[in-house]
């Protein structure tokens, strides 16, 4: 919103008429005024016309995209004439008055006001202006400003200061005096670590009277981990991270590994250009080891359609649009996303330009869709990635399978002369051996069995199961057997039929007893009997795939009878099946019947390697199989490690425009680069993400510091200089201080040198600029006059004051109940949430959706490590971003449903429960230091007189209340599974208990100010 | 609408706010905060409500309210809604390739050999003076027959479902976007603060046969601020999450916390001149009413027995389909503005023959008593109530043409069904038709996006109109798409 010009304020309710006039004025432009046609009609022709008639596709010749191919025209001649509407044919067209069918075909007609414009056009003589519009704000190249000259020159601490106090002083304000320390100290604490300071820092700073005690703080602030946690935020809300795929399935995935990489750079202060850099494009660097890939995890915080029909060419054209999406946004505070489908209406972002950066990212080796089944869903391409304890227990797994693997090697050299021997006998005992392999019969199948669920189809004893009879038709004779004489082994076939159970059979004929392997494929469930012994029964949902199963039976000799159960939950259902006869095959039968002497080098080697793999002596044996157990140690510890999606560029691709944003419909090729409006990138840039980055850092960016900076200052004054901090191209709000913007964005990118406050893209030198300014530091207590003037604080003559995040919320809580447990990083925790949250995500049998309440110390974790599920977000996490989409400007809004969180969540009546006890244990005896210890933890400061009494009668009517009914005071300190001091009187443990819960519920408390 | 207007707006509405309890609204405090004041049950219809945005309605509104009872899944118009005999004549021949090739599958029958048909399982038959045709699987509908809109020449661009449910709800098949509720509550304000303004309740179907779920995003806000989000009532535990007190918090003590709560509140605002600290206040008092609106609202004891008995025997199941409609009928009386019920268990890929008339049994019942009770009240005019799902199902079948058992359909987004009551629409009407398979819409296509133009048309909104700025575009419901249909208005 625009302020109104000092002495010519308006009272609220009449401004916000005023505003609404002019909206609705803007909306209908008055005629009279000339039309340009750069602002005012090419637009209109872009919006509506250039699909046909545009650079792409001149349909019927005519091209519409300059006023000199308007008048040349197309085939049916020009399409304007100037100063001659009857005779342009794009009028007579648009309205359709010609009787010809009326443009543009087969979308909305234009307006009539839009239809006016372009005839007000003609009238002028269908010219273009002469003059170019000026260069948008935030395109235009970045130069650092001289830092203006003020009248308070005491006031000014830092430039920041300079350049707020020249626009107060224009406006003839004043700038607020210094919030009083305690409250500045909260503020600085909760903005630089998300968490609200102990009392005793409060009284350390408050004593301290040196003149730098501020910047210490600060300092001491910068220095805390807390710190990197709680700017980690902002970015995961950017980078819509989150622990899941959502969809349906919504697979859980490791994406936390590269949140922890996040938090960890952020506190070692990684410059941004690195920080970028890594992001865009670790994996193609030189040097790129894991911690390198890891970093383009970014990248792949997507959501991800595991659906049954998911079309993955479609969902991976998602993917890229969303990596395009959220890039624009982060980066370039650019909405790219308009020109998937057209050339942007306002910014001059052609769809040419938008292929062209969705190019960069089209060469990643990705499929589109997770592959199915289990608690985890990831999309290759991913690396292995656990914590520095597991990756070092991986390399101990490792090196103990280098040992055993050597081991065996050796034992095979030196004892080669007694393996020759054990060979020879082998082959004299095959070579008497008539029964060579068993003979399998084809298949027969019967089915579906139908029941209410799949568990029921599972469980029940359908009538094969009780003897077969190839002869039978079950179920009054609809169900009967059938020979599969086609089905082959090694391959899948699909069986149809929802909650219902398939039974397959063949017999297996061998001459003597021996033992073979069956290698199966089930979707969903499978149970296998040999002669009528169940060997294999596995109650699982899932796709089917070759060899989910291995079951090693032994065969009698004579006939036997295998039969499976195959049980469907829904979908599709399937099967796969073959098996390894312990029999010798044919080749190698051949070998041993030649005599040694006449084999050649090559089938001797061969006949050997048979040998040792298939029928080793026991020596051998056993130290094959200390391989083998060392494998599967490391095997096993593997798939427990996390598998972290990143970027590659493995699978080059061609890049098509894509017509209406169509996957189906690709259109001409492009290939990697930057929008063609910004400046170019320097030659030899690599034409790969590389490249991407460089350009993004690059001097001559306009945007990237201005964005960057824009939403440093929006997380400290609750909103940026540039208001709309996701957009400042043409239809995002100009910036109330655009000068102030420049100079940060200079100062922030500028190596340091030519000013002492260049940051050299640290973060937190440019961070410890914006706070240690006079501008942050201000009161944010409102008068009339700046509520009248100012109401949204654009000018800054006072601090900013708003609600805090609820994560903030949550954590302060927890810390100032002494409940938090402050560690750094690791799996995401599963804190209080409302009974059976997640209960309406358990519709397949594929896995359990519990909500998997953490136990301990992982209930109190900070809430930027609690489980972020994508279909369904935290319930008390209200306002915050459910991660879906890129979000770089925090909504606040205020519902009673979020007052209702913080009454009654079991996070705050237990922190509640916690800080009385904590109160009570204190040093403080009286009631009304206990009152103010309570006040001052959660609030900062002391209470005042007034306010202690308000809290008294608050303790006074709880203790009456729970002393009337004792019992309710034991329910009101039982919730949560935090022990419980019982030596605590409960009357009095639960009144304070009440208090706290009262006091987390101030708006000072739910407020920064 | 840009959100810098709708900054200066909200000052204004807040200003309004303001004055209310900072003059009046004091004294109202006082009685609300005393023992009688709060254990009154709140009134229908007597709370004042949060007003329109300006300029708002566009036009003087057919309806001003709207339920939607979802059908998730996609139930089968083939089977339910479009009736064609000629089917039958073709079972087992291939559906034409001429035919197929317009329609995008998804990838369970896109890879499928041969596409027999299957003509509808059950018969359909004529209903009503209007003499619509409807499976006889639907015998109740069929009695309101006469007050439905069907409208069979739907369009969709989605083939899988949640892309589907997403783009009907919400306008895209990305989520992200805000949904209609959240649209319209934001559009055409609420008419009670003791409920929310756009409220969802759940079900599953009883068999639980059907991988659908509900995700936050059907309801969700999107860019709109998260207060225009739709709330969702659950069935077991809590309605609404923390809904009730602490355990051993009574609701005196309660009350009186709140008191002390808002008057420190009073005293911080008078120091610091924040009027956020006046929305606080007020957020409180809404919040303690609308802890005592949710289970006088679920509470449906005072329900005559013959109303109940409408709703058909699962009403008295908690979570059932059945009881969502009668919820649904005692929100929009309260003066919500949009409801949304959320079904499952239509995805008959693999058990059409055994579920569908199962489906239709439970949901079939409930849903004409819904419509009959709004009526009933005078309700039904300024109510829509919108009866559809995400797209269609094949004509052609999924599995073995012969096995009863184990066959189904897919899913089909290039026509389906769906009917709309009440609101203006016009009752009895059948629009649209399609192909001699139930394939490809032939006359009258109605795409998403126009129906979706129409209802808002219907609730007074110009859905061209209906804007807000998010990342410097404005986004509206219907994307850049969208007419009305004034053949479906009365």
């Amino acid at each position: 919103m625009r302020i109104a010009p000092p002495g010519r304020t308006l009272p609220l309710p009449i401004l916000g008429a005023v505003l609404l006039i002019c909206a609705l004025a803007s909306a209908q432009r008055p005629p009279s005024r000339r039309v340009d046609y750069d602002r005012d009609i090419a637009p209109i022709l872009k919006a509506h016309c250039y699909v046909c008639h545009g650079a792409a596709s001149a349909q019927g010749g005519l091209r519409v995209d300059t006023p000199e191919l308007l008048l040349r025209g197309g085939v049916s001649g020009p399409a304007v004439v100037p100063r001659n509407r009857a005779k342009s044919l794009l009028l007579s067209r648009l309205t359709g008055h010609d009787g010809k069918p009326r443009m543009p075909l087969g979308f909305t007609p234009l307006t009539d006001a839009r239809i006016a414009r372009i005839g007000a056009w003609i009238d002028q003589g269908a010219v273009r202006s002469g003059k170019p519009a000026p260069v948008h704000w935030a395109f235009a190249p970045l130069r650092r400003p001289t830092i203006p000259v003020v009248r308070q020159r005491a006031w000014v601490r830092n430039p920041i200061d300079a350049f707020v106090l020249a626009r107060l002083e224009k406006a003839g304000l004043h700038p607020s005096p210094p919030a009083d320390r305690v409250t500045l100290l909260r503020r600085v604490t909760f903005d630089l670590t998300g968490l609200p300071p102990t009392p005793e820092a409060v009284d350390a700073f408050v004593a301290d009277r040196s003149p730098d005690a501020y910047e210490k703080a600060v300092d001491r602030l910068l220095a805390s981990p807390h710190y990197g946690e709680r700017m980690a935020f902002p970015w995961l809300d950017a980078a819509r991270y989150a622990d899941s795929n959502g969809f349906q399935q919504d697979g859980d995935t490791y994406q936390y590994v590269w949140r922890d990489w996040v938090v960890r750079v952020l506190n070692a202060d990684l410059p941004f250009d690195r920080f970028t850099y890594l992001q865009m494009a670790g994996d193609l660097m030189p040097e790129a080891g894991p911690q390198e890939q890891l970093a383009t995890g970014f990248h792949r915080c997507h959501l991800l359609n595991g659906e049954g029909g998911a079309i993955p060419e479609e969902q991976r054209n998602v993917i890229l649009f969303d990596r395009v999406d959220v890039t624009a946004t982060t980066w370039l505070g650019l909405t790219l996303s308009c020109a998937q489908c057209h050339d942007h209406k306002y910014d001059p972002i052609t769809q040419r330009d938008y292929y062209s950066f969705l190019a960069y990212f089209n060469q990643v080796p990705e499929s589109g869709v997770p592959p199915g089944g289990g608690q985890y869903r990831i999309a290759e391409p991913a690396i292995t990635m656990g914590s520095d304890e597991e990756m070092a227990k991986l390399r101990r797994l490792e090196a103990e399978v280098k040992t055993a693997r050597a081991d065996e090697d050796a034992y095979r050299e030196t004892e080669s002369a007694a393996l020759a021997t054990a060979q020879r006998a082998w082959e004299d005992e095959r070579r008497r051996d008539t029964d060579v392999r068993p003979q399998w019969s084809e298949w027969y199948t019967v089915g579906p069995f139908v029941a209410d669920t799949f568990d029921a189809a599972f469980d029940r004893v359908f009538p094969p199961e009780i003897g077969v009879d190839l002869t039978t038709a079950y179920e009054d004779g609809k169900l009967p057997w059938k020979a599969r004489p086609e089905w082959t082994d090694g391959r899948s076939y699909a069986l149809t039929g929802e909650r219902s159970a398939f039974y397959l059979y063949r017999t297996v004929r061998t001459g003597r007893p021996r033992s073979v392997i069956l290698f199966l494929g089930s979707d969903d469930g499978i149970k296998v009997w040999l002669n009528g012994k169940p060997v294999l029964s596995n109650r699982v949902t899932r796709g089917v795939a070759p060899d989910q199963e291995k079951v090693a039976v032994d065969l009698a000799a004579g006939e036997n009878h295998v039969l499976l159960k195959i049980v469907n939950g829904g979908g599709p259902g399937g099967f796969h099946f073959r098996s390894l006869d312990q029999g010798v095959p044919d080749d190698i039968l051949a070998l041993i019947r030649t005599p040694e002497t006449e084999r050649t080098p090559e089938s001797s080697a061969k006949l050997r390697r048979y040998f040792l793999e298939n029928h080793p002596p026991d020596e051998l044996k056993a130290r094959r199989q200390r391989t083998r157990n060392a494998e599967q140690v490391r095997n096993d510890f593997v798939k427990t490690l996390p598998r972290v999606m990143i970027l590659s560029d493995a699978q080059p691709r061609k890049t098509r425009i894509l017509q209406r944003g169509n996957y189906e419909m690709p259109g001409e090729e492009v290939t990697p680069a930057p929008p063609a409006f910004l400046p170019a990138p320097p030659d030899g840039t690599p034409k790969d993400r590389r490249g991407l980055a460089a350009w993004l850092l690059d001097a001559r960016n306009p945007l990237t510091a201005r964005v960057q900076v824009n939403r440093y200052w929006q997380l400290f004054f609750g909103q940026g200089l540039a208001k709309t901090s996701e957009n400042l191209g043409l239809r995002g709000e100009p910036p109330t201080h655009p000068e102030l913007l420049d100079w940060l964005a200079v100062t922030f990118r500028q190596p340091g040198g030519a000013s002492p406050y260049d940051c050299g893209w640290s973060i937190k030198r440019l961070v410890r600029l914006i706070v240690t300014s006079a501008t942050y530091r201000q009161s944010s207590r409102t008068t009339p006059l700046l509520r009248r003037r100012d109401p949204e604080n654009r000018l800054l003559a006072r601090g900013a004051r708003f609600r805090l995040p609820a994560a903030f919320l949550r954590d302060s809580a927890l810390a100032t109940s002494g409940l938090l447990d402050a560690r750094l990083g690791g799996k995401p925790v599963y804190p209080y949430q409302p009974k059976g949250i997640w209960d309406g995500l358990a519709i397949t049998n594929e896995r359990d959706f519990t909500y998997p309440q953490s136990g301990g110390a992982d209930l109190y974790r900070r809430s930027l490590y609690t489980f972020q599920r994508r279909t369904v977000a935290p319930a008390n996490m209200f306002d915050a971003s459910v991660r879906n989409t890129c979000q770089v400007r925090p909504s606040l809004t205020n519902t009673p449903l979020h007052a209702l969180t913080t009454l009654n969540d079991t996070t705050w009546t237990e922190a509640s429960r916690a800080l009385a006890e904590r109160t009570l244990h204190g040093r403080a005896v009286a009631t009304d230091a206990r009152l103010a210890e309570i006040f001052r933890r959660v609030c900062g400061r002391r209470p005042h007189r007034t306010e202690l009494a308000i809290l008294r009668r608050c303790l006074e009517r709880s203790r009456t209340a729970f002393r009337a009914d004792p019992k309710t005071a034991d329910a009101f300190l039982s919730i949560g599974d935090s022990p419980r001091d019982r030596s605590l009187d409960p009357v009095e443990h639960a009144a304070y208990a009440s208090v706290c819960l009262a006091v987390y519920n101030l708006d000072e408390a739910l407020t920064r100010e | 609408m840009t959100p810098e207007f709708e900054d200066a707006l909200q000052l204004t509405r807040r200003q309004f706010f303001g004055r209310t309890t900072g003059g009046i609204g004091i004294a109202a405090l006082a009685a609300l905060l005393t023992r009688d004041g709060l254990a009154q049950p709140p009134t229908p219809g007597k709370s004042r409500g949060t007003p329109a945005l300006p300029g708002l309605p566009h036009r003087p509104p057919a309806a001003k309210r709207m339920v939607v009872c979802w059908q998730g899944g996609a139930p089968s118009h083939v089977d339910l809604f479009d009736d064609k005999p000629g089917l039958y004549e073709r079972r087992g021949q291939q559906v034409p390739d001429s035919v197929r090739s317009k329609a995008r599958l998804s990838t369970m029958t896109s890879g499928q050999r041969s596409y027999p048909v299957l003509p509808p399982i059950r018969p359909f038959r004529a209903y009503g003076q209007s003499g619509m045709r409807l499976s006889e699987l639907l015998p109740h509908l069929g009695s309101i027959a006469d007050d439905l809109c069907l409208i069979r020449s739907l369009r969709t661009d989605a083939v899988n479902h949640a892309p589907g449910v997403t783009f009907f709800l919400t306008g895209s098949q990305i989520p992200g976007r805000p949904s209609m509720g959240a649209w319209v509550t934001y559009g055409l304000g609420s008419l009670t603060e003791d409920l929310p303004g756009f409220c969802v309740l759940t079900s599953t179907d009883q068999g639980k046969t059907c991988g659908q779920l509900f995700y936050d995003y059907y309801w969700g806000s999107g860019f709109l601020p998260s207060k225009y989000q739709g709330v969702r009532f659950r069935s077991d535990g809590e309605p609404v999450p923390y809904l009730k007190n602490p355990d051993g918090m009574s609701r005196a003590l309660r009350e009186g916390m709140l008191k002390d709560i808002n008057d420190l509140n009073r005293k911080r605002l008078t120091e610091y001149g924040d009027p956020e600290i006046e929305t606080r206040i007020a957020q409180y008092e809404m919040a303690f009413r609308m802890q005592i609106s949710v289970p006088e609202l679920l509470d449906i004891k005072t329900e005559p027995a013959a109303v109940l008995e409408m709703y058909g025997p699962d009403v008295h199941r908690p979570g059932s389909y059945a009881r969502n409609c009668l919820l649904a009928r005692r929100l929009l009386e309260r003066g919500v503005r949009f409801v949304q019920l959320m079904h499952s268990g239509w995805d008959q890929h693999g058990n059409l023959g055994t579920q569908l008339a199962i489906q239709c049994r439970d949901t079939d019942q409930p849903t004409a008593a819904l419509v009959k009770d709004l009526k009933q009240r005078g309700l039904l005019d300024e109510t829509i109530v919108l009866w559809g799902a995400e797209f269609g199902r094949t004509p052609f079948v999924q599995g073995d043409l012969n096995n009863p058992n184990g066959y189904g359909r897919d899913h089909l987004g290039s026509c389906f069904s769906l009917w709309a009551a009440g609101g203006g629409f016009r009752g009895g009407l059948t629009y649209g038709e399609t192909d001699d398979f139930c394939y490809n819409v032939a006359r009258d296509p109605v795409p998403v996006h126009d129906l979706q133009a129409t209802l808002l048309h219907q609730l007074g909104i110009d859905h061209t109109r209906l804007t807000y700025r998010y990342q410097g575009r404005d986004f509206r419901l219907t994307d850049v798409f969208g007419n009305v249909v004034p053949a479906l208005i009365a």
